[in-house]
């Protein structure tokens, strides 16, 4: 067998999995809804579905999911600019080091959950207290995982770029930062998990759209279907994103690293 | 003028357990072109030596000169191959690794592509100079890690155990490659073993280390074989047995 078709039928595999996995998942929802619980408040996957087809028909589950996902994707970047030579800076420079790590580890205790009231006092309802919270959240994971790249970089890698002439400067740009991308990548994707979390939180609490907003609604006129929508729209997009990110994390970084 | 001269080195690691001097009163000078093997058993200071030439570390006694002056950092003019694979760069090609010194150097990519191709062809890979290091079995790196030290064109080549983790018939199968690419280049190479076989099979001389602490020289046994050098020839047998003679102490643990 070649090698493109082994990796077709891997993929196939994979992508067989996945749909059997959720159609699993949806058949124990409509098991426990309809046998189990039997409440008008626990609805079965069907009249999700049709209350969904009716929500994108008029257009309004799509204006939701495309607040959260521009807030998400913006404070997502905005907090990687700055995470990623922060995290660089921490890894290289011991004096950067001694003077960032308390902060590093003083906030990234604070859920950016628990700022959400100090954003909303500072930046009002709008979409900079939402794109100051998900930058919040995403700088701190890049930043530990970043500075951990630059740390665990292979001493005879260095060693072998100094005893062929290299600079310092050298050592850093074409070995250093390389050897780091991978974990820089791991970094995001797991700040991007967090980015998820605490939108809907932001949302729920200060927020005119998005996802977040459309389960407050949902709670407050009691439209049960409404709350599993957003949801599973939740979700989807959550595993969507990560299968981007892997997506993007095997191609640039494939070959930086076998076992990414 | 010898190449490189160790005058009275020792080395002494400090450390949580307290002071450890793993090198004592090492002198030893290595002529131009000259393939010297240091041997002796595991933890007597071998890689501390070649550290200390490499310029990673500093001797606490002594100096070390090369071509007259004082080694205090790593240099390009000492190329260094590495027991483990670990100091390949998995994120560039094969060739783009072994032409990485000549890149540093701020040589063109034509030029640089040209060279990197020759040493590529030199150790034994013509045309797969396009995979990726995780693409390449444990010989091959260690192929390209000689290029790479190669390639750059240094004084003299470093070279820790680089066939200590390949098996025995792959190790085989390099030592001589080594054998005739020392041949053609006739450049200088400190290597270091702890396998008597491989001493006899590469060197010119052999140095035979005492075991630590204050691990030092204990003998430089010359070895005069014609190259390619015949494993099974009884002259072969004879430099074998002198230098397992020397090195028999250290083995059983004689003090
Ligand atoms: N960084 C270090 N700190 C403390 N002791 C060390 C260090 N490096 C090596 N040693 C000790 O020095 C001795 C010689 O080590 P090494 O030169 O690596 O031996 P070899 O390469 O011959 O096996 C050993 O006893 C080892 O434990
Ligand atoms: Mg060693």
């Amino acid at each position: 067998m070649t090698r493109s078709t082994v990796r077709t039928d891997s993929r196939l595999a994979t992508v067989a999995g996945y749909v059997a996995g959720f159609a699993l998942l949806f058949l124990i929802w409509h098991l426990a809804a309809t046998l189990l619980v039997k409440s008008i408040l626990f609805p079965p996957p069907w009249p999700v579905f049709e209350r969904a087809v009716v929500l994108i028909e008029d257009n309004i589950l799509q204006e939701q999911i495309v607040a959260s996902m521009r807030r998400i994707l913006l404070g997502f970047a905005l907090g990687s600019a700055i995470g990623i030579p922060v995290g660089l800076a921490i890894g290289s420079f011991r004096v950067v080091r001694w003077l960032l790590e308390p902060w590093t580890e003083f906030f990234r205790f604070i859920p950016a959950v628990a700022m959400i009231t100090v954003a909303v006092i500072w930046f009002g309802i709008g979409e900079e207290s939402k794109i100051f919270l998900i930058a919040y959240t995403t700088v701190f994971v890049v930043v530990i995982s970043t500075a951990a790249g630059v740390g665990a970089v292979g001493r005879d890698k260095i060693r072998a770029a100094q005893c062929l002439g290299a600079s310092r400067l050298q050592v850093f740009a074409l070995v250093a930062l390389p050897a780091t991308v991978p974990y820089i990548l791991t970094g995001m994707r797991l700040a991007m998990a967090n980015a998820f979390v605490t939108i809907v939180a932001a949302e729920l609490i200060a927020s005119n759209d998005g996802l977040g907003k459309l389960l407050w609604d949902a709670r407050l006129f009691m439209q049960i279907e409404d709350i599993f929508v957003a949801l599973v729209a939740l979700g989807l997009l959550g595993f969507a994103t990560d299968r981007v990110f892997r997506f993007l994390i095997r191609i640039f970084a494939g070959r930086f690293n076998a076992t990414v | 003028m010898s190449l490189v001269s160790l005058q009275g080195v020792g080395k002494t690691y400090r450390g949580r357990t307290g002071a450890w001097e793993a090198v004592r009163d090492f002198s030893l000078d290595l002529d131009d072109g000259e393939f010297f093997c240091l041997l002796g058993t595991s933890g007597c200071g071998k890689t501390t030596v070649l550290n200390m030439v490499a310029g990673f570390e500093q001797p606490s006694a002594g100096r070390i000169l090369l071509g007259g002056a004082p080694v205090d950092r790593p240099g390009a003019d000492r190329g260094v191959v590495f027991q483990g694979h670990d100091s390949l760069y998995e994120w560039l090609t094969a060739l783009d690794n072994i032409g990485f010194g000549l890149r540093l150097r701020g040589m063109g990519r034509r030029e640089r592509r040209a060279k990197a191709e020759h040493y590529l062809h030199m150790v034994g890979l013509t045309g797969q100079g396009a995979k990726h290091p995780s693409e390449l079995s444990g010989g091959m790196k260690q192929r390209i890690q000689i290029a790479r030290a190669l390639a750059n064109d240094p004084r003299i080549l470093l070279m820790d155990e680089p066939f200590g983790a390949l098996d025995a018939m792959t190790r085989a199968v390099l030592q001589g490659e080594l054998s005739r690419i020392w041949a053609e280049t006739r450049k200088t190479v400190l290597f270091i073993t702890h396998d008597i076989e491989e001493a006899v099979a590469l060197a010119t001389r052999v140095g035979v280390m005492k075991r630590g602490p204050g691990g030092t020289l204990k003998a430089v046994v010359p070895v005069d074989l014609p190259f390619p050098r015949e494993r099974t020839s009884d002259a072969f047998m004879a430099a074998f047995r002198s230098v397992h003679a020397l090195i028999h102490d250290e083995i059983h643990g004689a003090h």
